[in-house]
């Protein structure tokens, strides 16, 4: 036998903390509300019987936003065996506002009172066992970032679902209201409606979605009882609201030892005075930011001479990658020649272009969850609030943007808590615009092989820019011509600075490489192999002509006669305004929407040919002869004999060319084309997995469809720009 | 008077909200009840910073405008 047991609370009261807890899981934690926008579902693993769900979060049970829906829905509709309602300690006024309501639903329920550190710590005090009798379910004092307390809520929480304990109905509303209600409960009953008691408050506080759910026939019998009890200028749905709050003041005052009366000044009011203020709002905001990507992608830390954390584990994983390659290319000698074209050529090589840029991908990545479990988000919202309304979306379409710089795919889903549809659809459009961690390889590899003379960091920071500059321009575009729709508010809760777990910051990290490998083990291996067949075979080796022409008797072919050229030159055309219309680019973009790390595993493949003589010469043409003395070359002089060895040597110098391909000149041939090429990348469609995220947010492919047009069209428009514009000055 | 043109630190009660049905609700699920006192905690230009029921809200200036405290 097993029972459900759902988690409910306010959004960022602990639900998911609490869940990681019972089950064991890795879901994320953030300290803002809106984290969890959907239902997740584990075990419990002290007893298996109990199966959680944890939900997002909601202020009442009429629900405002998408996430709120889904909590509201699983509650009412999908009836748990068993509910554990999390209220925040520190804001028990208001968190108990939603627990009325649930108990209204008459779902067996317990409460879990959480933050009881910050409680304690703050010197209150909160009498559980009295609570507890008035509200008549039992009531658990926890710590759920601790885990105190979890073993006595689950034993109660299991006894409340096996026994099916639903709690007594509390004395809220007075008389007057309580006889309305009642009435409307025997109207609802007498025409077979189920959850009568709950639906008829829901009704007399007109709950559009309840009122959807009954004939027009009885909702005309309901408005007639509530309008014989309350006149026009009385508001039953405000009256409700205020005798609930009545109540629920009565029970704190008999229940909680407050230590001081009144609001005392806590650390988060005064860190908001600086983070919130006025005037250094802003500019504390873009020192985080350049903060942020300084760690991440510098060669030059915060001007110390030194590679950022980022760049600097990256060389590491590099290394290591390179000298396994070299064991590799060691055991497989005596392998054929397909073999070992797939192993090191196709394999080691696709791997390995994108393998060093997991660190700087993590880096990022702990750097947000920072941000997002300090409590600094909601207040960025906030101060961003007037900036993005100026640009047709409200602050909080910050958040998922942000988002959008680690992955789009939670950036889409986190779209969910925008309150608009219109903020919804063009939030989502321009997460994709957002240079995920999975984009961040092309740009390196564009910058360290085309732009090798430019000052890198710059470039790198300027594709940033790029990208914000473009959402804002097309969010302007779209609130003038498609998604014209009235302005949404901004309202949110300013939870408490927290310091962040070390437990939860190693979550977020190991969260992330796990997803890595196994995105790497998965889609971006089974590519890399399928590139490595297309780009070496055609209908000719398997017909014997290749095996008969080749000199070794290899049924491969010349790279430009494989599937994959075929293919690449019908497309190629299209590009060819944007300054890249060669088969080897255009293929870049179409592997790179299965996953945008392909983009570089093709280009590592594609052009992975050997430096051939000619390339030596035009490389080293463009030092002095002074240049070419330092670099190995006696006398000064070009020698062609010397220059493999010293071209290998020599790159490592310049920093991060290691990783460079030196034959995209061939088909990119411009700085404008090759910034070209990475803005088209930046902008068009998202990878498949969000786009699927899309469609679960937009809902139909009709939509879908529009946004991913929308997002081409930008991409085509702002790449034929920068290849026409910038080859006037590039 | 509007919430809006309070300011800092002071401490209100709340009258009445000329709004969008479903805005009041959400206000209200927040505690923004008729009769509950609120106090500006903090101010810039994307709006106020509310403390309700002990529990910081923001919210942007147009909707504080449109909540009427005594
Ligand atoms: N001090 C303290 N902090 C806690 C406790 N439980 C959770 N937190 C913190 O509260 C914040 C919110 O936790 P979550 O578990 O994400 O909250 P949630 O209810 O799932 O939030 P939503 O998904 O947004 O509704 C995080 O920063 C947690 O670290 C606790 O018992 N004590
Ligand atoms: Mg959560």
């Amino acid at each position: 036998m097993s029972y459900t047991i759902a988690l409910a609370g306010n959004p960022n009261c602990g639900k998911t903390t609490l869940f990681n807890e019972l089950t064991g899981s890795r879901q994320r934690v953030g300290n803002w509300p809106g984290v969890t926008v959907d239902k997740k579902e584990g075990i419990c693993k002290k007893d298996k019987e109990l199966h959680i769900t944890d939900l997002p979060g909601t202020y009442s049970l009429s629900p405002y936003s998408a996430e709120e829906i889904i909590a509201r829905d699983y509650l009412v509709k999908e009836k748990p065996d068993a509910v554990i309602d999390i209220v925040d300690g520190t804001s028990i006024e208001r968190n108990l506002y939603l627990t009325l309501q649930i108990l209204e639903t008459g779902v067996p329920t317990v409460i879990a009172l959480n933050m009881m550190d910050e409680v304690e710590a703050r010197g209150d005090e909160i009498k559980a066992e009295k609570l507890s009798r008035i509200l008549d379910v039992p009531v658990v004092p926890i710590t759920a970032r601790s885990g105190k307390g979890i073993g006595e809520l689950l034993a109660q929480a299991a006894e409340t679902a096996r026994g099916k304990k639903t709690p007594q109905k509390l004395l809220v509303f007075d008389e007057k209201l309580q006889r309305v209600i009642d009435e409307v409960e025997k109207e609802l009953e007498s025409s077979g409606e189920s959850d009568s008691a709950w639906k008829a408050v829901k009704l007399l506080e007109n709950d559009e979605n309840i009122a959807a759910g009954i004939s027009e026939e009885l909702k005309n019998r309901i408005r007639k009882i509530i309008g014989k009890a309350y006149g026009s200028n009385e508001d039953p749905e405000a009256i409700i609201a205020d005798q609930r709050y009545r109540y629920i003041a009565k029970v704190v005052k008999d229940t909680v030892k407050k230590s001081a009366a009144g609001h005392i000044e806590t650390k988060s009011d005064k860190l908001d005075k600086i983070l919130t203020n006025r005037i250094l709002a802003l500019p504390v905001f873009a020192c985080i930011m350049y903060l942020l990507f300084a760690c991440t992608n510098s060669e030059n830390f915060l001007f110390l001479g030194i590679p950022s954390p980022g760049i600097w584990l990256a060389g590491l994983v590099e290394s290591v990658w390179g000298g396994l390659t070299g064991v590799i290319e060691g055991l497989l000698g005596n392998a054929s020649p397909w073999v070992y074209s797939l192993v090191i050529d196709g394999i080691m090589a696709g791997l390995g272009s994108i393998l060093g840029f997991i660190p700087l991908v993590l880096v990022l990545y702990l750097l947000i969850s920072f941000l997002e479990d300090c409590g600094y988000m909601a207040r960025i919202a906030f101060v961003l609030d007037r900036i993005f309304r100026r640009f047709g979306l409200s602050g909080r379409s910050f958040i998922p943007l942000l988002q959008g710089f680690g992955c789009s795919v939670p950036a889409v889903m986190a779209t969910r808590t925008l309150e608009s549809e219109k903020d919804r659809k063009i939030t989502a459009i321009l997460a994709g615009f957002m240079p995920c961690g999975a984009k961040l390889p092309i740009f390196a590899l564009f910058v360290s092989t085309l732009f090798a003379d430019s000052n890198q960091t710059l470039v790198t920071y300027s594709v940033y820019i790029f990208s914000i500059v473009t959402a804002i321009l097309v969010s302007l575009l779209l609130n003038k011509f498609v998604y014209k729709d009235g302005a949404s508010n901004f309202i949110m809760e300013l939870p408490q600075y927290r310091v962040p777990t070390l437990k939860s910051v190693f979550i977020h990290g190991w969260e992330k490489v796990k997803g890595f490998a196994v995105k790497a083990g998965t889609v971006i291996f089974v590519s890399t192999v399928l590139i490595w067949f297309l780009s070496g075979f055609n209908l000719d080796s398997f017909n014997g002509k290749n095996a008969a022409e080749n000199e070794d008797g290899s049924i491969m072919c010349e790279m430009n006669d494989s599937f994959m050229a075929s293919v690449g030159n019908v497309i190629a055309p299209v590009f060819k305004p944007l300054g890249f219309g060669e088969w080897r680019p255009a293929v870049g973009v179409v592997t790179g929407w299965i996953a945008k790390e392909n983009v570089v595993v093709t280009f590592a493949q594609l052009y992975e040919e050997d430096v051939t003589e000619e390339y030596l010469e035009e490389y080293f043409s463009r030092f002095t002869s002074e240049e070419l003395e330092e670099l190995g070359f006696e006398g000064g002089a070009y020698d062609s004999e010397a220059a493999g060895d010293i071209y290998s040597e020599s790159v490592l110098f310049e920093g991060g060319d290691e990783n460079a391909l030196p034959h995209m000149k061939d088909d990119i041939k411009t700085k404008a084309a090759a910034y070209a090429y990475m803005v088209f990348n930046l902008l068009c469609m998202p990878c498949f997995a969000a786009v699927g995220a899309m469609k679960r947010e937009l809902k139909t492919w009709k939509e879908t469809g529009k946004a991913v047009g929308i997002q081409m069209a930008t991409a085509y428009a702002a790449a034929l720009l920068v290849n026409v514009v910038g080859g006037l000055f590039l | 008077m509007a919430l809006a043109m309070m300011e800092i630190g002071e401490t209100r009660e709340i009258k009445s909200f000329h709004g969008k049905e479903e805005v009041k609700r959400r206000l209200q699920d927040l505690g923004f009840v008729k009769g509950e006192y609120v106090q500006v905690i903090g101010e810039n230009p994307s709006g106020l910073i509310l403390l309700v029921k002990g529990v910081r809200i923001a919210l942007n200036r147009g909707l504080a405008s449109q909540i009427i405290v005594a």
